[in-house]
């Protein structure tokens, strides 16, 4: 007995199901496709909302997540489902309608923002306005749910909105200070956050998307991309923590040794310890941090 | 010459390792394809580079460089198909085939694991097909350890080695402990994989193994010859591969290069159908028959030659065998 509880213990720990509020009588099944969105999702939701997220494994890259039965299972129950789009999560797609469901809602970050399908870079949660936008239409569709607690779900949004703006204030006083300030990736990921905080990213998309997808870039872009430190034209190196090859591991060892510093930035919300506010406000310390000190900050 | 070499291509980093790695990868290839094209091992050849994959993506997932993991895998399964009964022609077949299938069954484990519970989300890419361009200075020194092993058992092994590839019966009978033999040359082989494995990648390494072999084999009956000559076109192929995928880039305006190992391939076929040419056949004076060497050809001169190698004299050259 003690040995089946620990093991379900652990299923649940694999899963990342991630409870947010009691147990009461009427609870909403959310799933939260990115472990950012079901953060989010279980913020607004509080304790009306049992939320799971599908991809929250910091250590492995989501682009090459494979499903399986059991979430297969976990969507098939889930009345809210939020999930990026982009063809980031063309997965969740696949298991929804497999299990239709006429009471289920499915947010989708793309069509929120109104975003086309072939938008190149799929991380739309690093760019600031996309959260506070997703959230409102989170906070309407539990309203829809449980048109009792609409105003209970109003006061988190409101909530979750005030807490955003330490990282709001940080993206602006840096682009103040900061702007133009130029920066070289190896992936996408960050990219959005990087716009919004006025720097100027050398590496080309092509090379970032090359990465991303798993092929190899040229070998005139990855002569390109180490000149940039070995030339001292970046002040940062924005290092994808969840996407390690050799040629990426030996672009960032060209990084360190010219004298760059590095932040790892992650696609998955690393836990535990942060959620999406705070998670946010590091990354844009430790870059802040780099370009003031010269300090890498490897991992959060 | 700037539409043969696009700008910086002598100067670039990666195109330096491509070039060293991808031609050690070449000439060894080449060395140990020339007896594997005799032996008629090139099934083997190929079993071993689907070992060579499950090595790879094994060594991926333990954080290890490929290259190991490609020639340690590549050793245990050339010593598991002797095991099995590589040695005997007609257990070969069979011993190939199961080596392989398990082979590329454990291979897809290892590159589901890489990708989903790993962050290597290019290994699939890198160890099938190969990832010449992003290959790590550090790489080389280990990868010229291993090509002097494998072409230094070769020339170790060479006269018996010869002897046992075109006629097993007469070498058994002359005491060449044949066995022994083939074993070795089995090692030398699943060295030759993972070099290749490494630079064209595994599933295409047979290609470069196979193809200048042949194609050298196709163009002269003599063994130095051929081995020149594979060399030659394995090098060739291999250098040019390189070069016109740094080219392409250029090609289309914001395009990625053509993969090296696809133009590698392209070309090792293009050179294989060349060398069928009758005009390039008159060129080379290639004779449909195999001397072995001057002084083994005149020890042959007084026996009956036995076994499948049938006797065949064809005018021009009467003292000398068919083998292939």
């Amino acid at each position: 007995m003690v040995a089946f509880a620990t093991a379900a213990l652990a299923a649940a720990g694999c899963t990342g199901v991630s409870t947010a509020g009691a147990s009461t009588s009427k609870v909403i099944n959310g799933i939260g496709a990115e472990n950012e969105y079901a953060n989010v999702l279980g913020q607004i939701g509080g304790q009306y909302v049992h939320v799971s997220s599908i991809l929250n494994n910091p250590n492995t890259d989501p682009h090459t997540f494979e499903s399986s039965p059991s979430v297969a299972a976990e969507v098939s129950a889930a009345e809210l489902i939020v999930q990026n789009g982009v063809g980031y999560d063309t997965f969740m797609n696949k298991i929804e309608s497999a299990s239709p469901n006429s009471h289920r809602k499915v947010i989708v970050a793309q069509n929120v923002l109104g975003l086309p399908t072939n938008t190149p870079n799929p991380h739309l949660w690093y760019d600031p306005k996309t959260m506070p936008a997703v959230a409102a239409v989170m906070a309407s569709d539990l309203s829809a749910l449980q048109p009792g607690h609409a105003s209970y779900f109003r006061s988190n949004l409101a909530k979750f909105n005030a807490s955003l703006t330490p990282l709001h204030n940080a993206i602006a006083a840096f682009k103040a200070k900061y702007a133009g300030t130029t920066v070289a990736t190896t992936e996408p990921v960050a990219d959005y956050l990087l716009t919004a905080m006025g720097m100027n990213n050398l590496t080309p998309f092509r090379f970032q998307a090359d990465i991303m997808n798993g092929v190899d870039p040229a070998p005139q872009d990855i002569t390109l991309e180490s000149g940039f430190f070995t030339k001292h034209q970046v002040k940062v190196f924005c290092y994808n923590q969840q996407v390690i090859d050799t040629l990426t591991t030996s672009i960032r060892e060209t990084a360190l040794k010219a004298g760059v510093p590095v932040v790892g930035v992650y696609e998955t919300m690393p836990t535990p310890g942060y959620d999406f506010q705070t998670w946010m406000l590091a990354e844009v310390n430790a870059i802040k941090k780099a370009i003031t000190t010269g300090a890498s900050t490897q991992k959060l | 010459m700037h539409w043969v070499f696009e700008p910086g291509f002598f100067s670039s980093e990666p195109v330096h390792v491509a070039l060293v790695i991808g031609g050690i990868a070449a000439v060894v290839s080449a060395v140990v394809g020339v007896f594997t094209v005799l032996r008629g091992q090139s099934f083997a050849g190929h079993a071993l580079t689907d070992v060579s994959t499950a090595g790879g993506s094994g060594a991926l997932l333990v954080g290890i460089s490929p290259l190991l993991g490609f020639v340690g895998f590549g050793l245990l399964g050339a010593g598991a198909m002797d095991a099995i009964g590589v040695q005997r022609v007609r257990g070969r077949d069979l011993a190939t085939g199961i080596v392989l299938g398990a082979a590329t069954g454990l291979a897809a484990l290892f590159l589901f694991l890489d990708t989903t519970s790993g962050a290597t989300t290019g290994a699939t890419q890198q160890i099938l097909f190969g990832s010449i361009f992003t290959l790590d200075p550090s790489e080389i020194p280990i990868v010229v350890v291993f090509s002097i092993v494998a072409v230094g058992m070769i020339a170790a092994l060479y006269r018996p080695l010869l002897l046992a590839s075109t006629d097993t019966d007469l070498a058994a009978a002359r005491g060449v402990p044949v066995r022994l033999v083939a074993l070795g040359f089995m090692a030398a082989l699943a060295v030759a994989v993972g070099l290749s494995a490494l630079a064209i990648g595994a599933i295409l390494s047979t290609a470069l193994l196979i193809g200048p072999a042949a194609t050298a084999l196709r163009l002269t009956n003599r063994i130095g010859a051929a081995l020149v000559a594979a060399v030659v076109i394995g090098v060739g192929v291999t250098w040019l591969g390189v070069l016109l995928s740094y080219d392409s880039y250029y090609w289309v305006s914001d395009q990625n290069a053509v993969p090296v190992s696809s133009l590698i391939v392209g070309l090792v076929f293009v050179a294989y159908l060349l060398s069928g040419l009758p005009a390039i056949r008159r060129l080379t004076g290639r004779r449909t028959v195999m001397v072995v060497t001057e002084a083994e050809e005149a020890r042959l001169r007084g026996q009956r030659v036995s076994s499948r190698a049938a006797v065949r004299s064809d005018g021009d050259s009467p003292r000398s065998r068919r083998v292939l």
